[in-house]
């Protein structure tokens, strides 16, 4: 992955782009203003009520933090987590979730974004 | 013994209608005798005293460690454990082990271990804690997480019965103790963030065999509610609660997914042949989804433990817009209110408010702020018995998507699930409580059935200005205040015991116990740091001629998710400062028991 920042007009822009494809991650401006599609990832985010156990800036509580834990997990052993769950350390699965299972992309962006330091806060809003 | 006989025609009268009434003869038995622990409050009061004094606030500062035991469980431990007689049942979080302790030998008599379905941890989000058995008749019994209730053999750790009292796939499992009272034994169901129906049951406690079910929510005749009998507090007195009481309450058929659960301490009033509990929060958290006052979740509930049928009903919070579930134990005393000897429920509620209700008939007679800081309403209007809200914390009027501020208490309330204790020498109430605000900030959230359902997103704080967490009060629940306050770094999450001796004890979330004067809570008179953070209840008995005091050490619960408090700012939580980060330096996990007595002479 390579990441990419720029200043255009004191705006601070900041883009990641995945490995294999040169698609934008996602986009944020000003640490807290998301493309459409990280948007999707930060609604599911909270219709799955992830920080009751993840915390409600992805710092940890009873599960750990994501912040710490994206920064090792592939994409593939992330989609696999929140797919099958890890039962015995208490993370459901959201198999059965639609809401979930089709936004795992946009799910993972966020959380990556947050992970890499780019999305500065938890509660993120839409580029206008 | 509660009563005075001054005519001879009364205890005529009460030998005559003993074989109608029972508690349970056994029980009551066993809880007459103070060297046995033998229900999770100690009686079916909820008072949590003992009438041991050989530990006193005299000689309570020379205990020492007599023994340890360690569960093997990491995750949080609630409750505590039972004493009868020579035997000692001890529990765990899940998977929910039982060990039967022969206190003679010290030797594992035997031990249960269910086999249960791991999917059932994470709908326990965020914690697996349960607790404790109760014991009847030869037999203890679990209610394990997975929703299923048994009946062990008390001599053998054998199954007698094991029944379903739930569908775990929708996320209705089990944290509460059982509870015996006659010949039933009570449970409830948790579920409340998964947008299940709540509901209270009755199984014979021979067979397993369902006696009855009454639900918080829909129908009258589901709810085993009379719209002609069954009363609730009303335009200033109690009147019958009408047809449809719930129904009218609730937008379409959100009631079918609109919580209510039932997770906290039951209690019984042998005379009166009712018991009593709260119900919790509606689902979901964003009020917007469920507008009217979701009847009957947050609510004092009276029902015939024969029947089911509900007496009275009382809603303290209607349509919640915090998360201030009404589980909280029913304290039954005979104290004297508005200078009349009345036969009185007394309440903690997580809403911040500490409730004096008649029990005989649920009519409102107190209701006070038991933490000054509770800010998000003004009052409990006592004509109508509902809260004034104060608009500025209303997460419905300020809407969905819109973070309120500085509401007190968080949604963990004044006081959660650990239950306050009673001390019938001066007739006060010594209560654990929690001193923490919360912004709160709903948003729209679909139901699917299996997964979360909760709609809001939370951070948690100490009030303003100030650094404690937590206060350890004595309340005067006929004049409606607070007597004395002791105030702790971190939330009181463990149940209190008051004793014959003059002391009132209780453990911290760093993993102290202390026993404090009972006429000066602020004269602490014992304190001895356990292997981990405390949120279970402390617990009295005597073996052998010794006085023993006991509780569970383990963190965990929602107690350590509302110390991920103090984050002020969004940015806080990447450097994982703040309250949990803090109890780190105090204590870990690890569920052991620790056992204290007086040195040797």
């Amino acid at each position: 992955m390579k990441c990419l920042s720029y200043a255009v007009n004191a705006l601070l822009f900041f883009f990641c782009l995945a490995g294999h494809a040169d698609e934008p991650l996602y986009q944020v401006q000003d640490g807290y203003k998301v493309d459409a599609e990280t948007m999707k990832g930060f609604r599911t985010w909270r219709a799955a009520a992830c920080d009751r156990c993840h915390g409600a800036n992805q710092q940890g509580l009873v599960g750990p933090s994501l912040i710490e834990r994206l920064k090792i997990l592939t994409k593939d052993e992330f989609v696999k987590t929140v797919t099958e769950g890890r039962l015995e350390k208490g993370m459901p699965s959201f198999k059965t979730s639609k809401s979930v299972m089709s936004n795992l992309d946009q799910l993972y962006a966020y959380l990556k974004g947050r992970s890499d330091g780019a999305i500065t806060r938890s509660k993120v809003e839409a580029i206008q | 013994m509660r009563i005075k006989f001054t005519h001879l025609a009364v205890p005529l009268a009460l030998v005559a209608a003993t074989g109608i009434v029972q508690a349970n003869s056994d029980v009551e038995k066993n809880i007459a005798n103070p060297a046995n622990w033998a229900m999770q409050a100690g009686d079916m009061y909820n008072q949590r005293y003992s009438k041991l004094n050989q530990i006193n606030a005299g000689n309570v500062g020379k205990m020492q460690v007599a023994w340890t035991f360690s569960t093997g469980v990491l995750r949080g431990h609630e409750g505590s454990p039972l004493v009868i007689g020579d035997m000692m049942y001890i529990h765990s979080a899940f998977p929910n082990k039982v060990f039967a302790m022969d206190l003679n030998t010290q030797t594992i008599k035997w031990k249960y271990e269910p086999k249960q379905d791991p999917a059932v941890i994470p709908q326990m989000c965020c914690d697996t804690v349960n607790r404790g058995v109760a014991y009847a008749e030869g037999k203890v019994f679990l209610q394990q997480a997975d929703s299923t209730l048994v009946a062990l053999d008390a001599k053998t750790g054998k199954v007698v019965w094991s029944v379903k009292n739930g569908d775990p796939s929708l996320g209705a499992v089990n944290t509460n103790a059982p509870h015996v009272f006659k010949n039933k034994v009570i449970t409830g169901i948790s579920g409340g963030e998964w947008g299940v129906r709540g509901y209270l049951a009755a199984y014979d406690i021979k067979t397993g065999e369902l006696a009855w079910k009454g639900y918080s929510t829909g129908p009258d005749d589901e709810m085993l509610i009379d719209p002609n009998k069954t009363t609730t507090w009303k335009d200033g007195k109690v009147q019958p609660v009408g047809a449809d009481s719930s129904l009218s309450t609730w937008q379409e058929d959100q009631w079918k997914i609109g919580g209510g659960t039932t997770w906290g301490w039951y209690s019984y009033d042998k005379a009166l042949n009712l018991v009593y509990y709260g119900t919790g929060n509606p689902s979901t958290w964003n009020p917007a989804q469920r507008p009217g006052d979701n009847k009957w979740s947050m609510s004092i509930w009276a029902r015939d433990v024969d029947t089911g049928k509900v007496k009275w009903v009382y809603q303290m919070t209607p349509y919640d817009e915090w998360d201030f579930d009404g589980i909280n134990e029913m304290i039954l005393a005979d104290i004297n209110v508005k200078g009349k000897m009345t036969k009185a429920l007394v309440h903690f509620d997580r809403n911040g408010f500490g409730y004096t209700l008649d029990r005989t008939n649920g009519a409102l007679l107190v209701a006070q702020k038991y933490d000054p800081a509770v800010n998000w309403a003004t009052h409990v209007d006592m004509k109508t018995g509902r809260p004034q809200v104060v608009s500025r914390y209303s997460t419905a009027q300020n809407g969905p998507e819109k973070n309120t501020k500085g509401v007190c208490p968080a949604a963990l309330g004044s006081k959660d699930q650990q239950p306050a204790a009673f001390n019938p020498n001066n007739g006060l109430f010594y209560v654990p409580t929690n001193h923490v605000c919360m912004d709160y900030e709903p948003f729209a959230v679909e139901y699917v059935a299996g997964q979360p359902y909760v709609g809001a997103t939370l951070a948690m704080y100490p009030p303003p200005g100030e650094k404690n967490m937590g206060n350890f009060i004595v309340w005067d629940a006929n004049a409606g205040k607070i007597v004395q306050s002791k105030p702790e770094k971190f939330s009181v999450w463990s149940g209190v015991l008051t004793t014959a001796g003059g002391i009132a004890c209780y453990g911290t979330l760093e993993g102290y116990l202390k026993c404090v004067d009972s006429k000066n809570i602020n004269k602490e008179l014992f304190k001895f740091k356990t292997p981990s953070g405390i949120i279970g209840n402390v617990f009295a008995y005597q073996h052998k001629g010794q006085e023993y005091i006991g509780v569970y050490s383990g963190i965990g619960g929602w107690a350590g998710i509302g110390l991920a408090a103090g984050l002020e700012k969004d940015a806080d939580g990447l450097g994982a400062v703040g309250g949990y980060k803090e109890l780190a330096n105090y204590t870990d996990l690890g569920g052991s028991l620790t056992v204290f007595a007086l040195p040797p002479k």
